[in-house]
């Protein structure tokens, strides 16, 4: 029985999968801001060079990894798919759980699979520069180590509390060579006029994109990168679950049960987009797959399917996904990386439309179960991870409960090294749980104007 | 030895008001439930002061900072200052006999009030609280040294080192201390004695406190600033009630339902309940008849409460005028409990003790407490009976 299961190199896969492709229906195209149309590759060309924007709507299903990117993402891939066999003992359970651990990329999580993409399109366009926001700082330091080996200059705008909580991540991108940013900062129009309204604020994820989206419009040299939501980033995360897919084959399995956390959407994506494919065509129509989310920033459980701006100042297109509202700052969770008040529009579609589903969990409950992986499998995952591990947890003891044996898979999706405050934080039983005030805030939203498109 | 003393003088030297209530604790130490009216019966059944001892344990610590205290001759301050060897005190007022009272306390706090001190320490229990802030409304922050027999207010440190690594941290800084609110409860002694516990909100004074006890794992609030914390739940509560015109909203207790208010640009009782509808006053200081007048059928009305005192008793203490009667009409489902992130800190538990056990059961096991814009926070309920209140 094995505990690591393993690809060569060459088995690598040489082409991403697009699920757009085999959606039964189109999805709702995103809308320009200004006009409240749809959107036309000449309107993202500011930001994106136009590999990234065909990406984004094109129809076929298989698209070439450059061999360039490929090189790169070999530092570290394919990466391990491991038998949870501590954790199924622990937990005294019939199912078997095995986990996509992404923690093995030098940043340390799955977000380079596109950082790297990413860069490799901007300096084929000729761009000198990337700017972009980071939450936490996993995107950040990603993009920051991408961004360095294809000779990119990058600027990174840091939500502010992550800024001062999380001083290695910061550390990580200066390192990489690039330039970070507490957000809001006085770089942009965006940030300066949150700034005069809110000397004080913490900042959050919507407001350090205006920030990034800014300053990648004012500057030719200059483009925009996006860590998640958006369906170019979902694509190159599918590499987690070809692989996977791949690596359960080999020990003659195929998922019950896919989980990942959701914060934008893209390891989420990245893990079950395969596996969704399949669930669409057919050939495996009852897999159950699961998006978790905090309890704190619950939008997919509670928030509205509905057109939304990507950040605060509403300078993004208008996406038509689970959305708390493009204002709405969620409250200091740990897992900074699921603070984010949208999600992708593929994945909302999926979930809407009920092909796949959404749970969510609060804080504590989360590092209780990130406390018996780590003490059963050894890795200390980031806090974002620990919403995964808490829903496979809880479906494998439901299969203890009712003695299936089910298959489940999860994304693993990075390392918790540089989180260490959020565990103490646990152990001097400091951590809040957070709600979603959910009726309050509809009541509250019940005057306020329409945004264009809706 | 010379050089700390010249460097302790070039700081900005922080003034602090002492005053000890001597007989304060008597009573408990002898099993009464307090010591009001109670002096002679304590003495006479052995008690020995002990108010001063906890002060010295307190003010042993502060010796070598930059402060001058005012303080009140003999066991009122004189005698714990000498005991824990501080040299830097003037003795500003004297009582005029051995047997001090309420009287001397509101006195002395008169005399740091003209001298302008940066804080009030004393050392007592609810009762010295009281005639504390009495005089000192929330002019001057205060900050209590517990050695009564019930300290339910939340002026109290935890204990006496406590106290002082709070006035630590302000002196540092030259006497700008952190100021957040704090309830000082009354307790109906008479009721106490009996085994019940019936407190009424007193006041809000302003209290120093120290911020996150472990500063390594940093747990960002909602905001750090008090202030603005009831800000942020000011303003997404004007936004509900914008949204529901025709609610009933009753705004309770408190000085977080008080921003409520002040965003409405209305004026309410701070310790009262007070009734809005549609962006308007309809009545103030309710009292349990007005309630039922206002509730007569069919009106959908909302309570609007926030915890109230050290123990975070939620509906019950301090909150009388809301029967159990009151709440069923109203309905659990429609109360709405607001907190800053600060106060729940300190009240990670919460208490409802409406009079009635089976309502109070059906409150459950958690509740949602709005803690920020847009944001709330699951908070256990407790289910002790009465919850002991700070002591040494
Ligand atoms: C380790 C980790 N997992 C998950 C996420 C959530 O992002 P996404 O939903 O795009 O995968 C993040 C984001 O920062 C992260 O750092």
């Amino acid at each position: 029985m094995h505990t690591k299961i393993l690809l060569d190199e060459d088995q690598m896969p040489k082409a991403w999968y697009n699920i757009l492709a085999d959606l039964p229906t189109p999805l709702d195209p995103p809308l320009h801001p200004g006009t409240g149309k749809p959107l036309v590759p000449e309107d993202l060309s500011h930001i994106f060079p136009m590999e990234l924007i065909l990406q984004e709507m094109s129809p076929k299903r298989m698209i070439d990894i450059p061999s360039e990117v490929q090189d790169i993402l070999r530092l570290w891939r394919p990466s391990p798919l491991y038998r949870a066999h501590r954790l199924e003992k622990h937990l005294k359970t019939p199912a078997h759980i095995y986990y996509k651990y992404e923690g093995v990329s030098p940043p340390g999580s799955h977000k380079p699979n596109t950082a790297v993409p990413q860069a490799y399109y901007n300096m084929k366009a000729g761009i000198e520069r990337i700017a972009t926001e980071t939450g936490a700082g996993q995107w950040g330091s990603a993009l920051a180590f991408a961004t360095q080996l294809f000779g990119l200059e990058c600027t990174v705008y840091m939500v502010r509390s992550s800024y001062s909580q999380k001083p290695y991540r910061k550390s990580m991108m200066q390192v990489w060579g690039a330039e970070c940013i507490p957000s809001p900062s006085t770089r942009t129009k965006a940030g300066s006029s949150v700034l005069q309204k809110d000397p004080e604020t913490p900042g959050s994820l919507g407001i350090a994109i205006s920030e990034a989206v800014e300053d990648a419009a004012t500057h030719s040299n200059t483009n925009y990168s996006l860590g998640s939501v958006l369906n170019h980033v979902c694509l190159h995360q599918t590499i987690t679950g070809l692989e996977s897919k791949e690596q359960l084959a080999m020990v003659d399995e195929y998922p019950d049960v896919v989980i990942g956390c959701l914060g934008g959407g893209s390891n989420f994506a990245g893990i079950s987009f395969p596996f969704a494919g399949d669930k669409l065509k057919g050939t495996h129509r009852e897999t159950d797959i699961i998006a978790v989310e905090p309890a704190s920033c619950p939008k997919l459980t509670k928030g509205l399917y509905t057109y939304d701006y990507g950040d605060v100042a509403g300078l993004t297109p208008l996406l038509k996904m689970f959305t708390l509202g493009h204002d709405f700052v969620p409250p200091s969770i740990h897992a900074g990386g699921l603070r984010y008040h949208g999600a992708s529009p593929i994945d909302s579609k999926l979930i809407h439309d009920g092909v796949m589903r959404a749970v969510s969990y609060h804080q504590s409950e989360v590092f209780d179960a990130a406390q018996t992986f780590a003490r059963t499998e050894g890795i200390i995952i980031a806090p974002e991870t620990s919403h995964a591990a808490r829903a496979a947890i809880d479906e494998a003891l439901r299969c203890k409960k009712s003695g299936e044996a089910k298959t489940i898979l999860f994304n693993c999706s990075g390392h918790g090294h540089f989180d260490m405050s959020a565990y103490d934080a646990y152990y001097a039983h400091q951590l809040v749980d957070y709600e979603y005030p959910e009726k309050l805030i509809r009541e509250s939203l019940a005057r306020l104007p329409k945004i264009p498109g809706t | 030895m010379e050089l700390p003393l010249l460097l302790s003088s070039t700081l900005t030297m922080c003034v602090i008001g002492l005053l000890v209530n001597p007989i304060a604790g008597l009573g408990g130490a002898v099993g009464l439930k307090g010591t009001d009216g109670q002096v002679g019966e304590a003495r006479a059944r052995g008690a020995l002061p002990r108010a001063s001892g906890r002060a010295m344990e307190a003010l042993a610590l502060l010796s070598g900072l930059p402060v001058c205290f005012i303080s009140c001759s003999g066991a009122m301050g004189e005698e714990a200052l000498r005991n824990a060897g501080v040299s830097r005190y003037e003795v500003a007022y004297r009582a005029s006999s051995g047997l001090t009272s309420a009287d001397d306390t509101v006195a002395a706090c008169r005399i740091f009030l003209e001298r302008n001190v940066d804080l009030v320490l004393f050392c007592g229990g609810d009762g010295t609280a009281r005639d504390v802030y009495s005089v000192l409304g929330d002019a001057t922050p205060m900050l209590g040294i517990p050695a009564g027999v019930k300290m339910y207010s939340a002026v109290f440190a935890v204990t006496p080192t406590a106290a002082a690594r709070i006035v630590m941290s302000g002196c540092r800084e030259g006497g700008h201390f952190l100021i957040r609110d704090a309830e000082v409860v009354d307790v109906d002694e008479e009721a106490y004695r009996e085994g019940e516990l019936k407190t009424h909100l007193f006041g809000i004074a302003k209290s120093p406190y120290v911020r996150g006890l472990i500063q390594s794992t940093k747990q960002v609030f909602e905001s750090h600033d008090e202030e603005r914390a009831k800000t942020d739940i000011a303003h997404f509560i004007r936004e509900v009630m914008d949204g529901t015109p025709d609610i009933l909203y009753i705004l309770g207790p408190g000085s977080t339902t008080a921003a409520i208010a002040g965003e409405l640009d209305l004026k309410k009782t701070l310790l009262g309940f007070d009734a809005v509808k549609g962006g308007a006053l309809v009545a103030s200081d309710l009292h349990e008849q007005a309630f039922l007048a206002l509730l007569k059928e069919g009106t959908q009305a909302r309570l609007v409460i926030s915890i109230i005192g050290a123990q975070g008793a939620l509906l019950g203490r301090g909150t009388q005028q809301v029967s159990p009667n009151v709440i069923r009409i109203i309905g659990i489902e429609n109360i709405i409990v607001v907190a800053t992130p600060q106060k729940l800190t300190e009240t990670p538990v919460v208490f409802v003790d409406t009079g009635d056990p089976d309502l109070d059961t059906s409150f459950g096991t958690h509740i949602s407490v709005i803690s920020g814009y847009r944001i709330a926070r699951r908070i256990k309920i407790g289910t002790g009976e009465i919850p002991s209140p700070n002591t040494g």
